[in-house]
């Protein structure tokens, strides 16, 4: 299948470009800062830097790989290949995916003494890493070169972060529910602290459904901006 | 393989047409070139075909269907090398050729065959980062090959390279069009235009006004004489005299008879003296 073929071309390209090198000293310092926690506050710390990192990741690392695949001019040239649009998006979405998963468990495992359930822990990665990939792809295709490229972040940044606030109890507060980054930090908390059956089948579904709506339309923009680019520039 | 007619194409965000009504037919087996000064229209035709830009108008038919209906699988039949070597950087000359040959249905051929043709199998393990240009270029190339597709797209493919390297990739286009591959080539360089197409299209400011075999154009267009030089009184002298009435040119005999002759040619214009001549334009 040519999505694996193009799983294998990214994970031997974030390889060589290093990205996994800065990864692992990414996850030593996370377990650095939680070791000098209090045990009350490594609590909370725990499950927040679990989610934290595979944004961090989707945001940042599928900036930089796309940027480089760009600059490269290889970009120009996949898109020439049976390659699909949605094969190639898949493929870089799986990556980091994984990669998210991976540094969740490691962490999870190595710093929480207390029991976690792994399942929840890997579905509520998957569901805001997804969610953050996305994001990072919507922000790159505007963007033809890093500096542009931190300023474009900005509104997705908003959009990806802000409603994770609606974790704090207010009125209307369920509302913020579409949004998958929310819904996978209720899941890493729910794998810490429990959460009813209800609850987790419903943020499973709801974050299914934005995700895949998103990408739909993640592979539009990106079809129009990166395929046919030269139409409009 | 390729009928293209009445074609127009205007960028979005530009008010005149980058290309108006051209009309030409590619045949199965045969090496096309496009021969035109820069912003003539070459890429963009190019691109069209290839299927990289989208609404134009006319008509262009791939292989019996219009190009805005086929799906991704073209690209299976499909080689394009750009006149930019867009390669994966920090992997092997290898690597770079086996995860692109990797998305293709057909088997890929020989690729260290095709390493050792151009002069790359013993780079094949090192990074691309460190080739040159040519090096790179080269690599390019056998990529738009290696998984034997039916029509072939070079935009500018040898430039970059020293004649030798040249020579090889020129000989590989032919060889390509022997095993009945279709190539569209574009290009600003006349002798290799000369040296490969069946037929030529001179394109300018997005029309094309001239289509031909190239040696069809030299006989059309072409001067051809004979220039002799001779020396008279110990002054080196020249004269030309038209090929056509040759046997009968009292003058020329005259000259051969009596003179110190240095030396005899024979003059052909030049495809690109019959650019400039059609096209009022130069070539650059
Ligand atoms: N993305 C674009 N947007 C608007 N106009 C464009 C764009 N690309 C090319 N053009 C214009 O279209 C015309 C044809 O350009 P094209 O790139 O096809 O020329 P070319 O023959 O390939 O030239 P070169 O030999 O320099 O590669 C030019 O007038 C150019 O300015
Ligand atoms: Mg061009």
């Amino acid at each position: 299948m040519r999505t694996i073929k193009a799983l294998k071309a990214d994970v031997l390209f974030q390889l060589k470009q290093g990205f996994y090198i800065v990864y692992i000293v990414l996850i030593l310092i996370y377990m650095l800062i939680i070791s000098q926690l209090p045990s009350d506050a490594s609590k909370i710390a725990i499950p927040l830097i679990i989610f934290g990192d595979p944004s961090i990741v989707g945001f940042f690392f599928i900036g930089g790989i796309v940027m480089l695949e760009k600059i490269q001019g290889v970009l120009q040239y996949i898109v020439v290949t049976p390659l699909r649009i949605r094969e190639y998006l898949l493929s870089k979405i799986i990556s980091l995916s994984i990669l998210g998963e991976i540094a969740g468990i490691i962490i999870g495992a190595t710093t929480y003494r207390e029991s976690i359930n792994w399942l929840l822990l890997m579905v509520g990665i998957l569901i805001s890493s997804v969610f953050f990939t996305l994001l990072g792809f919507l922000t790159v295709t505007r963007s033809d070169s890093v500096n542009e490229y931190f300023i474009d972040m900005i509104p997705y940044m908003f959009i990806g972060i802000l409603p994770c606030f609606s974790l704090i109890d207010f009125p209307y507060n369920w509302l913020f529910n579409i949004f998958p980054s929310v819904l996978g930090l209720r899941l890493i908390f729910g794998a810490f602290y429990g959460i009813s059956a209800a609850n987790v089948s419903f943020f499973i579904i709801s974050g299914i459904i934005t995700n895949i709506l998103l990408f739909n339309y993640t592979e539009n923009v990106f079809e129009n901006r990166i395929v046919y680019g030269g139409e409009s520039k | 393989m390729i009928r293209v007619s009445e074609m127009d194409f205007t960028y979005e965000k530009s008010k005149k047409k980058a290309i108006k009504g051209i009309n030409f037919n590619i045949e199965k087996g045969e090496i096309f070139g496009f021969l035109g000064p820069s912003g003539a229209g070459k890429t963009t035709t190019q691109r069209i075909l290839i299927g990289l830009l989208r609404g134009y108008q006319g008509s262009v038919e791939i292989m019996g269907k219009e190009r805005r209906m086929l799906s991704k699988d073209f690209f299976e039949n499909i080689g394009v090398a750009f006149d930019f070597p867009n390669l994966y950087q920090k992997l092997t000359a290898i690597e770079n050729l086996k995860l692109i040959g990797s998305y293709y249905k057909n088997n890929c051929l020989n690729i260290d065959e095709l390493l050792e043709r151009v002069g790359l199998l013993g780079d094949k393990d090192k990074k691309v980062e460190g080739f040159s240009k040519g090096m790179k270029m080269r690599l390019n190339f056998i990529r738009s090959i290696m998984h034997d597709p039916e029509i072939l797209f070079f935009d500018e493919p040898t430039s970059g390279l020293d004649p030798i390297n040249a020579k090889i990739v020129k000989d590989m286009i032919v060889e390509l069009k022997e095993r009945g591959k279709t190539v569209f080539l574009t290009t600003h360089n006349m002798t290799v235009a000369e040296q490969l197409c069946d037929r030529v299209a001179f394109i300018v400011d997005g029309g094309i006004p001239v289509i031909d075999r190239p040696d069809n154009l030299k006989l059309k267009y072409g001067k051809h004489t004979v220039k002799v030089k001779y020396v008279e009184n110990n002054v080196l002298k020249k004269e030309e005299f038209p090929m056509d009435s040759i046997s009968h040119n009292s003058n020329f005999f005259q000259i051969l008879k009596s003179k110190n002759i240095k030396t005899i040619h024979s003059q052909e214009a030049t495809l690109e003296d019959i650019f400039i001549k059609l096209t009022g334009r130069e070539l650059l």
